[in-house]
């Protein structure tokens, strides 16, 4: 346990320079900006901002990223709050509730409430980091390519059965994505494949494209092909914005559990901010003295799921930093950015770069200290930019989109394969297939295929190999498990009123 | 007869079906090799065939459970969204960022069909200076601000 103090002082050193809490501040700011707009999520909002932080320092540029994603994260509650207009799934369940005490005049309260909670949260997030890394990164390093394999199949089935929508889709998202992260000169024997004589897809297909266009410019679209909607915001005044004493002693408990639950699901392939908000929801609802009161404003509805969707954010790292493993599609989107900055996730970082490993925890919670001092104060300015109508805001994100993959790449062949990108993840779209899963499979393709061929080398051909080594003997082993409660119906029924309850 | 209960599974048939046929036509001349020594070809073929079940289950899903509608796809915001994003890649290089920004705005508003026009004159104006300014001069990026640059 000492041992994660001066590992997290390291990381302080690191990421308290001036230059890297401006980094922070800016990119909480950024993803707060784009996070307000009602129907930009969490995905969109970093995919159409990760340009910017290209040409930083790896460190600085995960630090500005995270802060991102903080923001974007954070903005989409307080647009569920004032407009009733969620961004994303985890938002949802902050509607809930917290719409309905804006309405009742408590908008500064939810906000205020849903902001240190969140901040509470962010905090236990960052120690449970520093403190279940290290063991987890140690244990990963008795790893082999079979068992890296197996672990890879595990996370992306995880991810797969957690996603929305129809479950034999989300498979094929991932597999698809996995043949598109193949695209490109094999790395084993030198061959080019599936380049179509492209000489831009010899490096493989650029990652800036694919989710700018998949996910930024699909969203820009589909917004437009709903009507402008009513996006009158509540309003709030700052000095309405503190909650009184009876608010707190109603919200701390949930923010403690949502924190316990949110971290723990966190940490867990496959889950993420959005199934915390859910299961803390469900679960305040469950022990109320009056569950009754849910849905007409009770605080427990936004104190919990808002605390544990923000510890999961916080908490879905720890398998990306020390297994290489993107558990959601967001963590896919940082691991990207970590590969374009030179990096492989895994438990390699944290010895090989304890810095950037370190300095990228402690930044976690100094983006969540950004986030309460920049949302309480700045509140107004934020239910302001709601007011500016949609249709002056889509040119300016469209623009900012095209320059992002025009500066990493000065060629129209980029832009040419983000309009492909764009038009591919629309027609997903309409034929019902949530296209999100797609990039973890992309990522992990190549990885997946150099763990299967290094398992077979080892085994001369044998596919037991993936059965006779115990690790991975019993990832596999979970994938069957996962694999038969999933196909269960009693558990698909819950989980589809789980998300009936959002959408 | 037999008729599609679900479009929307039958859509994304076509999708599956299609990709794994890419991935196995035009994966045909990578060597497969073994399984202790996988080639090139090893791993595309087997995520294709997975692809192509994948897109069959789907075919079988789209005649025999009820399902949504696709719905019709609105051609305008597409249009001139995917022309906007075009003509700035293919212009930019030539008449620099400021023109181009001005150029994509005018497109980007042409996907509505209430555009008030003398609002994108000053939008335009204003995206093109304010975008000049962040990632030319403040940014730095690498694209020219002005034709010739």
């Amino acid at each position: 346990m000492m041992d994660a103090f001066t590992n997290l002082a390291t990381g302080f050193a690191a990421a308290g320079s001036l230059q890297n809490i401006g980094f922070a501040l800016i990119g909480c700011m950024l993803g707060t900006l784009i996070g307000v707009l009602p129907g930009i999520g969490p995905i969109p909002t970093i995919a159409m901002l990760l340009p910017l932080t290209f040409g930083l320092d790896p460190l600085s540029s995960l630090i500005m990223l995270a802060g991102i994603y903080y923001g974007a994260q954070y903005g989409g509650s307080t647009t569920s709050i004032l407009v009733n207009m969620p961004g994303e799934a985890s938002s949802v369940v902050t509607c809930m509730d917290g719409y309905q005490m804006a309405r009742q005049g408590r908008a500064g309260a939810a906000l205020a409430v849903a902001a240190l909670g969140s901040f509470f949260a962010g905090c236990v997030g960052t120690v449970f980091i520093a403190a279940f890394g290290p063991p987890l990164a140690g244990f990963a390093q008795q790893f082999n390519s079979p068992d890296y394999f197996s672990l890879m199949a595990l996370g992306l089935l995880m991810a797969v059965v957690m996603a929305q929508g129809s479950i034999v889709n989300a498979i094929g998202m991932v597999l698809a994505g996995l043949l598109f992260g193949l695209v490109g000169t094999d790395a084993n024997s030198g061959v080019a494949r599936y380049t179509f004589g492209v000489s831009e897809l010899w490096d493989g297909v650029d990652f800036l494209p694919m989710v700018i266009g998949m996910f930024g410019i699909v969203e820009i679209i589909r917004n437009l092909e709903e009507k402008e909607l009513d996006r009158t915001s509540i309003k709030t005044r700052f000095r309405d914005l503190w909650p009184s004493w009876s608010d707190f002693k109603e919200a701390w408990k949930p923010v403690i559990r949502g924190t316990g639950l949110g971290s723990i699901l966190g940490i867990l392939p496959g889950g993420g901010a959005v199934l915390a908000s859910f299961a803390s929801y469900t679960m305040e609802k469950k022990i109320a003295d009056d569950p009754s009161r849910f849905g007409k404003g009770a605080i427990e509805g936004v104190a919990g799921p808002e605390a544990a969707n923000n510890a999961a954010a916080q908490t879905s790292f720890i398998p990306l930093l020390t297994l290489g493993l993107p558990s959601n599609p967001i963590m896919a989107l940082m691991m990207g950015a970590m590969v374009i900055q030179g990096m492989q996730p895994g438990s390699a970082v944290m010895t090989s770069r304890p810095e950037l490993f370190w300095g990228m925890v402690a930044s976690m919670w100094i983006g969540n200290l950004m986030l309460v001092i920049i949302n309480l104060p700045m509140v107004g300015l934020w239910v302001k930019l709601l007011s500016v109508p949609y249709r002056l805001l889509y040119p300016a994100i469209l623009l900012f989109c095209v320059i992002g993959v025009y500066g990493l790449n000065s060629n129209w062949v980029m832009m040419a394969m983000t309009t492909v990108f764009a038009i591919f993840g629309y027609v997903l779209v309409r034929v019902g297939c949530e296209p999100a899963p797609m990039i973890l499979g992309f990522l992990l393709g190549p990885i997946m295929e150099e763990n299967l061929r290094r398992s077979l080398v080892l085994s001369r051909g044998d596919p037991m190999i993936f059965i006779q080594r115990p690790i991975s003997a019993t990832l596999l082993g979970l994938c069957v498990l996962l694999i038969l409660i999933t196909v269960l119906p009693s558990i698909r029924k819950s989980r589809d009123a789980a998300f009936a309850g959002g959408s | 007869m037999v008729r599609v209960k679900s479009p929307q599974n039958l859509g994304a048939a076509v999708i599956f079906i299609g990709l794994a046929l890419i991935g196995l036509i035009f994966g045909r001349d990578l060597a497969f090799g073994s399984t202790a020594k996988m080639g090139p070809g090893f791993f595309p073929t087997i995520l294709s065939l997975l692809v192509l079940g994948i897109g069959l289950l789907n075919v079988a899903m789209a005649f025999t459970i009820t399902g949504e509608p696709i719905e019709k796809p609105h051609w305008r915001p597409i249009t001139f969204i995917c022309a906007a994003m075009m003509v700035f890649g293919f212009a930019v290089h030539y008449i620099g960022l400021a023109f181009s920004a001005a150029l994509l705005t005018f497109l980007a508003a042409g996907a509505r069909k209430d555009t008030r026009w003398g609002e994108t004159v000053f939008l335009a104006l204003f995206l093109a200076i304010f975008s000049v300014l962040l990632f030319v001069y403040g940014l730095g990026q690498s694209m020219p601000a002005w034709w010739g640059a």
